[in-house]
């Protein structure tokens, strides 16, 4: 594998143009998809979430790194369902019915694509129904919720109250977030885990779909 | 109601949670009374005699405006799922500006004949309540923070669409507020309590803020100068509202507004703040108003706690203070009991 360290580069810095440019070079010089992702892509999106934790970057600079992974992870994606290579997992995301905030929502799957899920986003204002029905069509093995109002958050435990009623509960885990969202609500409303940020929540989702897998 | 007024209530130890929301939502048909002016202006006095404060808050709902300018330029109004993906159309524009001369929408028309009916009824001090122009502005884009970070990097809106985009909403949000405060201040409102919750590091990234990027000035700070323009040509009082999550630079910036109460989330330590912010503006807050629904997560006693170390320091500094929530307490059906309660513990607050 040739050394793509300006592609590193440019993710972390959120060049989305030069990202396209040279993830198309890389597939030109016939580099393996896959390992692109796995040994250039991924750690440059940890290393932008590694800088968001230590607030070198802010909210704006983990959108840009996003922006230049997915200019990338476009390109690479026709090539990946092609020769039939698996993401790390399939995650169903959205806000919760009532709630139209979706910053934080996009950030989580900028996050979740950085780290090599396959995310489908459902958007912001989604009802219970809707969740249950990507669960049976999509087959994903985590659900993610969030809130960011306190007026919207019990709508994650009715979605997650619903999800029960409808028998797709145990096939998935679930994720929570959003501003009022804590451990103990998720914990109180019997969610799998909590994300209090979007780096941290990848990593979560990591771990449950290793743990989901292996059940 | 000139600016010692303020600062009379805050030395005189004021206290008061943004609970309008609260009092509206016991009522039976909270939505009918929504769009009532006359009946919203009873929940405001309502609100006002039961915190026992003269200021007679409006209930700070942050969707109004949006709702109106969709409807103004012909567009679906309820959906709050709308953004502008293109600049509006000249057909738009013309509609806007057109509506902009005849009656709002009923929720933006009740909440300015609120205020006139507790002008015209009481002795209270009636406030008016508005988003403020960038916060609206990111409710009409889908990605409002990436044309704000790319103009931070150099970009114009001559050379980038998603920068003109961000430009334009901004100035068609700028021009309604403007339009809405003056119609508040037609109606009696003393002091504009503008709502510019995404005025924060989420928006704006500190690290363009801190290499000299100008955008907090340009798309936060400036339309909101021709607001404190409008305020003053009418002899009416600013009250500044941000509960995101800020740096210094931005705390100083509202700062330099003037304004006479400026409100700031809980993540801010306001003994802290009064450093940043002349004595001639009130810093009012912050308590953890968002954590309120539920029983734990900040109890009954860190209401009391918190509220009786906010009044002693801020005493202790000699900065002028009115304490309160870091923002409007929402209804959160089934948290009634557990919000009045704490509601009630921050008006029996007393300092060490």
């Amino acid at each position: 594998m040739q050394d793509w360290s300006k592609l590193y580069d440019a993710i972390v810095d959120g060049d989305d143009k030069t990202s396209a440019r040279l993830t198309r070079e890389a597939i030109e010089a016939g580099e393996d998809p896959s390992i692109l992702i796995s040994a250039t892509m991924v750690p440059a999106m940890a290393e932008v979430g590694r800088l968001f934790e230590i607030e070198e970057y802010f909210v704006p600079e983990l959108l840009l790194a996003g922006r230049a992974m997915k200019a990338g992870l476009e390109l690479l994606r026709p090539i990946l369902a092609a020769s039939g290579v698996e993401p790390t997992g399939r995650i169903v995301i959205g806000t919760v019915k009532g709630d139209l905030h979706d910053i934080g929502k996009n950030l989580v799957v900028s996050m979740m694509e950085g780290a090599g899920f396959e995310v489908i986003d459902l958007g912001i204002d989604v009802p219970p129904e809707t969740f249950i029905e990507a669960v049976r069509d999509k087959k994903p093995q985590i659900v993610g919720m969030s809130a960011l109002l306190t007026v919207t958050m019990p709508a994650i435990k009715t979605t997650i109250e619903a999800m029960v009623a409808a028998g797709v509960r145990d096939s998935i885990k679930i994720m929570i977030g959003g501003a009022p969202v804590t451990e103990e609500y998720a914990r109180e409303v019997g969610a799998d885990a909590y994300g209090e940020n979007a780096s941290v929540a990848a990593t979560i989702a990591k771990r449950l779909c290793a743990e989901a897998k292996a059940a | 109601m000139n600016r010692s007024f303020y600062i009379d209530l805050a030395n005189h130890g004021l206290k008061m949670p943004m609970g309008t929301d609260i009092v509206l939502n016991e009522h039976s048909d909270p939505e009918a009374i929504r769009i009532d002016g006359q009946r919203l202006g009873e929940v405001m006095i309502e609100a006002a005699r039961r915190y026992r404060t003269p200021l007679a808050l409006p209930q700070m709902n942050l969707a109004l405006e949006k709702e109106a300018l969709l409807v103004l330029m012909g567009l679906d109004g309820g959906s709050g799922e709308f953004h502008f993906s293109t600049p509006p159309t000249n057909d738009q524009l013309a509609r806007f500006e057109a509506g902009l001369k005849g009656r709002l929408t009923p929720g933006c028309e009740a909440n300015i004949e609120a205020i006139a009916h507790v002008a015209q009824t009481t002795d209270l001090v009636p406030l008016g309540m508005c988003i403020g122009p960038f916060s609206l502005m990111t409710k009409l884009l889908a990605d409002p923070i990436m044309p704000v970070t790319l103009a931070g990097m150099g970009n114009s809106a001559a050379d980038n669409a998603e920068v003109a985009l961000m430009e334009a909403a901004l100035e068609l949000s700028t021009r309604l507020v403007l339009e809405i405060i003056g119609r508040q201040i037609k109606a009696g409102a003393k002091m504009i309590v503008i709502a510019e919750p995404a005025a924060n590091k989420v928006f704006f990234s500190p690290k363009l803020i801190r290499r000299g990027s100008d955008i907090f000035e340009r798309f936060a700070m400036a339309p909101n100068r021709k607001i404190v323009e409008l305020l003053r040509e009418n002899g009416v009082e600013l009250f500044f509202h941000c509960c995101g999550e800020l740096i210094d630079e931005m705390v100083v910036a509202f700062a330099s507004l003037d304004p006479a109460v400026l409100s700031l989330g809980s993540s801010r330590i306001l003994w802290q703040d009064a450093a940043l912010v002349p004595r001639t503006t009130v810093l009012y807050g912050n308590l953890p108003s968002k954590k309120f629904y539920s029983p734990t997560l900040f109890t009954c006693s860190q209401v009391s706690d918190t509220s009786r170390e906010l009044i002693t320091r801020m005493r202790e500094i000699g900065h002028p203070f009115i304490l309160g929530t870091e923002c409007d307490v929402l209804h959160v059906p089934g948290c009634e009991c557990t919000i009045k309660t704490k509601l009630e513990a921050i008006m029996e607050a007393v300092a060490v």
